[in-house]
């Protein structure tokens, strides 16, 4: 039963890390925009391998 | 049909593009769209810029970007990030979906000198980092131009936007209280195990501190807010939701960490970070739509004029507002904004100053008044004399952001705040009550069950009601091209028995018949140069007819113009006073055909311009529409009989009067509405000012920038009229789904106050149904528009009706 005085505070460490990058991903801009960045794939050079880009 | 092929979005009646997919034609909605389909059904990947041809067969004409590169307008729009490094960022519009953000990405990333770009598809902004030595702002704004966009820069300054500060600090907040939330509840599981098999007492303690730890930053970070909105309200006397939620999360946390450290009693960490989660993820939910819905309104309206026409000896050249200096003279255009502050120069101008007064209707100012940047000039075009500008005028133009934010609360929401306040009030009762109840009778279950009412109870659902629904329905409109400034207009929408239509510009679109131009004197082409310069500042249809059809012919420069309403302009050119419009005010005497434009001078007539009409695409459709569903319809024009007759023959218009001044309009819109019917009028927005706002709802139909000046609550900017439509639709669903929210909110209420009164609802999940409540109204917002979303489908190409196609007089 020991171990979990070891675990939690290790997973609130994991946790405390998870929030920072979080925070750092926000302040990054990263989730700004949710909708163009789906279309990215698109913009590369070569032929689109699959045709089910298309929705109806 | 009536669907774009790519994206799924409906199209937009005055869009007809069809993008080619394996000989089919299909109908898209936007140029991205068409890019995008044609380039995956693999007809030119390879030469992708054959694309670009396609939509380049569409150019515009628009030409006038060179001012952009002028240093001191550049300064204000173009951010200087390193030596060949600047950064721009445009408000574009008619990028409409990813596939927009697409096309424009790839085209803007393949000329030269351009280092990035980022395009943001919800904001409709493209920003734009580029070697200024190698090219120019103008060119950029050329290329999207070539697109079929329109690109409007934006100050530099606006790029760090509230809004963006506002979601990213939701983001983080809700993070916050997701993760704490997940740990609490892990925690409470261990707990409430350990109280049907048994736990270590020292075990439980740690847990407990535990589930204290991760519940801190939920309570003291991701709940700020609530607690700050607590004390404006405290300090505004103003009762509404913030209020009992900051007491049920502060008591419930301060009770469970009094237990925690005195090591007995029951804890709630893990109900009050999911109270918390669940509250800021309804929160987010709506923030997101409320962006969406008044990003391009915002915007737009924001828009100052960025450019003037200054006045240098006889003639007018187009400069930056910022290089203005005080002394100057200004030309402003008719149903333009002023864009400084000054001294009028002209006789007297009608000034729509709504932006700064709040008072709709226009004033009239004499020569040597002072008039206000950002006030609107009804019947120019006009001159003024520089008085203040920069910094000066700035104030009114925060004065005018500030009202346009805080008067913009809408009924609907304060009506539901009032309510949400009344019910407060009650709930705080009802918890007190319960809790010296239990004193009496149980004091250990007495903060449980007062704590459960306080949570169970929360005026969330209630006042979350009219705003997620409000905002669902403007949003949704806004994606159909519906813009609504005045959240009002949308309700009252819902209620309209009655449509007046303006005809010219609105149900029908004049055409200058070239052809048929019959000269007195001169030559065709002279004759419509000198009609054309006349034309030069006016924003009625048939004076940009008149441009349209002057396209190519060189204009002589045009002085003292006027407007005669319900006439026709004038002006001198040369040593010739000219006069043009109508046959009465051209050549005075009595009308004889209204089918015409005449120009004359002193001496007579020296041309005819024969006006041919034909009805908008969508006109017939929507009107019949609307007529099956029993809304009269009506037609109000300032024509002549014969061809408004025509029109409302053609439309099955009973109701319909000719040659109305805008005073007779005015008085039949006061009537109408005497007699007890809700109006809504439909017009150009700029020439129908007075008589759209005479009306319980405004309509305004057109396109562009132009349109954010408009005196209207809601704008059909790119739907033509078929808009009103889906706008009635939408309105109507949305007051019904309200109300919906409203009885289920009070069954809700009723059901599960008494419940934890009496003791019967532990609070943790007083606070899951408090949640599911609230998540439930936004959920049933959401269904505003999928109801009966196909109930008007918009029919691609109605057939076309050509009326009064008259000969020369």
């Amino acid at each position: 039963m020991n171990i979990i005085l070891l675990l939690i505070p290790v997973s609130l460490i994991l946790l405390g890390i998870g929030v920072t990058a979080f925070f750092w991903a926000v302040e990054d801009a990263q989730f700004d925009d949710l909708d163009s960045p789906g279309l990215m794939p698109l913009a590369e050079e070569s032929m689109p391998i699959v045709k089910s880009e298309t929705p109806p | 049909m009536g669907s774009c092929f790519h994206c799924g979005e409906s199209v937009p009646p005055d869009v007809r593009l069809s993008a080619n997919v394996g000989g089919d034609m299909r109908p898209v909605c936007c140029i991205g769209c068409q890019a995008a389909v044609e380039w995956i059904a693999g007809l030119g990947l390879a030469d992708y810029y054959r694309l670009r041809e396609g939509p380049a067969v569409r150019a515009t004409s628009e030409s006038g970007y060179a001012e952009w590169d002028r240093p001191r307008l550049a300064r204000m729009h173009v951010r200087i990030l390193g030596a060949d490094r600047s950064e721009a960022v445009l408000l574009v519009e008619g990028l409409r979906c990813a596939a927009c953000a697409w096309l424009i990405e790839r085209a803007l990333t393949s000329a030269p000198g351009v280092h990035e770009v980022g395009v943001n598809a919800v904001m409709r902004r493209v920003r734009i980092v580029f070697d200024p030595q190698s090219i120019r702002l103008s060119d950029l704004m050329q290329a999207l131009a070539r697109l079929g966009y329109a690109p409007h820069p934006l100050c530099a300054a606006a790029i760090d936007s509230l809004r963006q500060r506002e979601s990213r600090i939701a983001m983080k907040r809700l993070a916050v209280a997701g993760l704490g939330t997940m740990q609490a509840m892990m925690y409470a599981v261990a707990l409430y195990a350990g109280v049907f098999d048994g736990i270590d007492s020292s075990v439980r303690e740690f847990f407990r501190w535990m589930g204290m730890l991760v519940a801190t930053p939920v309570v003291l970070y991701s709940a700020s807010a609530f607690f700050a909105g607590a004390v404006r309200e405290w300090r505004a006397h103003r009762l509404s939701m913030d209020t009992p939620i900051a007491i049920a999360i502060a008591s419930i946390y301060m009770a469970s960490a009094a237990a925690t450290m005195r090591g007995s009693g029951e804890v709630y960490f893990d109900s009050v970070s999911m109270f918390v989660f669940f509250l800021l993820l309804g929160r987010y939910v709506e923030m997101r739509t409320r962006h969406r819905a008044s990003d391009v309104v915002d915007a737009l309206a924001r828009l100052q004029p960025a450019t003037a026409e200054r006045r240098v000896g006889e003639r007018y050249e187009t400069v930056g507002v910022h290089e203005l200096e005080i002394g100057d003279r200004v030309r402003v255009a008719s149903g333009s904004t002023f864009p400084v502050d000054g001294t009028l120069v002209a006789a007297r101008c009608l000034v729509d100053e709504s932006v700064l007064t709040g008072e709709s209707a226009p004033r009239s100012h004499l020569a040597g008044d002072a008039v206000i940047a950002g006030s609107i000039a009804l019947d120019g075009p006009v001159e003024i004399v520089v008085l203040r500008l920069g910094a000066d005028t700035l104030l009114a133009g925060i004065a005018r952001m500030v009202t346009r934010a805080g008067s913009a609360r809408p009924r609907l929401v304060t009506i539901a705040d009032a309510a949400a306040a009344r019910f407060v009030l009650r709930i705080l009762a009802i918890t007190a009550l319960t809790a010296v109840a239990w004193l009496i009778l149980d004091p250990v279950r007495a903060f449980a069950s007062a704590v459960s009412v306080l949570v169970i109870s929360c005026p969330c659902a209630f006042a979350l009601a009219a705003p997620a629904s409000l905002t669902r329905a403007v949003a949704l409109l806004a994606r159909n091209g519906v813009l609504v400034v005045d959240a009002n207009a949308l309700e009252t929408l819902a209620h309209v028995d009655r449509f007046v239509f303006d005809k010219t510009g609105t149900l029908t679109e004049p055409r200058i018949d070239i052809a048929g131009i019959s000269v007195s004197r001169g030559t065709p082409e002279e004759a419509l140069g000198l009609a054309a310069a006349l034309e030069q500042g006016s924003t009625h249809p048939l004076a940009q007819a008149l441009r349209v059809a002057a396209v190519g012919v060189e204009l002589p420069l045009a002085s003292a113009l006027g407007i005669t309403a319900g006439g026709g302009v004038f002006g001198r050119i040369g040593e010739r006073e000219l006069r043009l419009g109508r046959t009465t005010f051209a050549l005075g005497g009595v009308g004889l055909d209204d089918d015409v434009l005449v120009l004359a001078d002193s001496l007579g007539e020296i041309a005819r311009f024969p006006v041919n009409e034909r009805l908008r695409q969508e006109v017939p459709a929507t009107i019949s529409t609307l007529q099956g569903e029993g809304a009269d319809c009506e037609l109000l024009s300032g024509d002549h009989p014969a061809r408004v007759a025509t029109v409302a023959a053609a439309l099955g218009l009973r109701a319909w009067s000719a040659r109305a001044t805008p005073t007779d309009k005015l008085m039949r819109i006061q009537k109408l509405r005497e007699d007890g019917h809700v109006v809504a009028m439909i017009g150009d927005g700029v020439n129908d000012a007075p008589v759209l706002a005479a009306a319980d709802v405004a309509i305004a139909i057109g396109s562009g920038a132009a349109l954010a000046h408009a005196a209207s609550g809601i704008l059909l900017a790119e739907s033509g009229v078929a808009g009103i439509l889906r706008a009635r639709d939408i309105a109507r669903q949305m007051l019904r789904i309200l109300q919906r929210n409203l009885r289920w909110t009070y069954a809700y209420n009723i059901v599960a106050v008494p419940l934890a009164a009496f003791g019967l609802v532990p609070p943790w999940l007083a606070a899951l149904g408090m949640s599911a409540s609230s998540l439930l109204v936004v959920a049933n917002s959401f269904a505003i528009g999928r109801v009966n979303a196909t109930r008007h489908p918009i029919k691609p190409h109605p057939p076309v009706v050509a009326i009064a196609a008259s000969g020369a007089a």
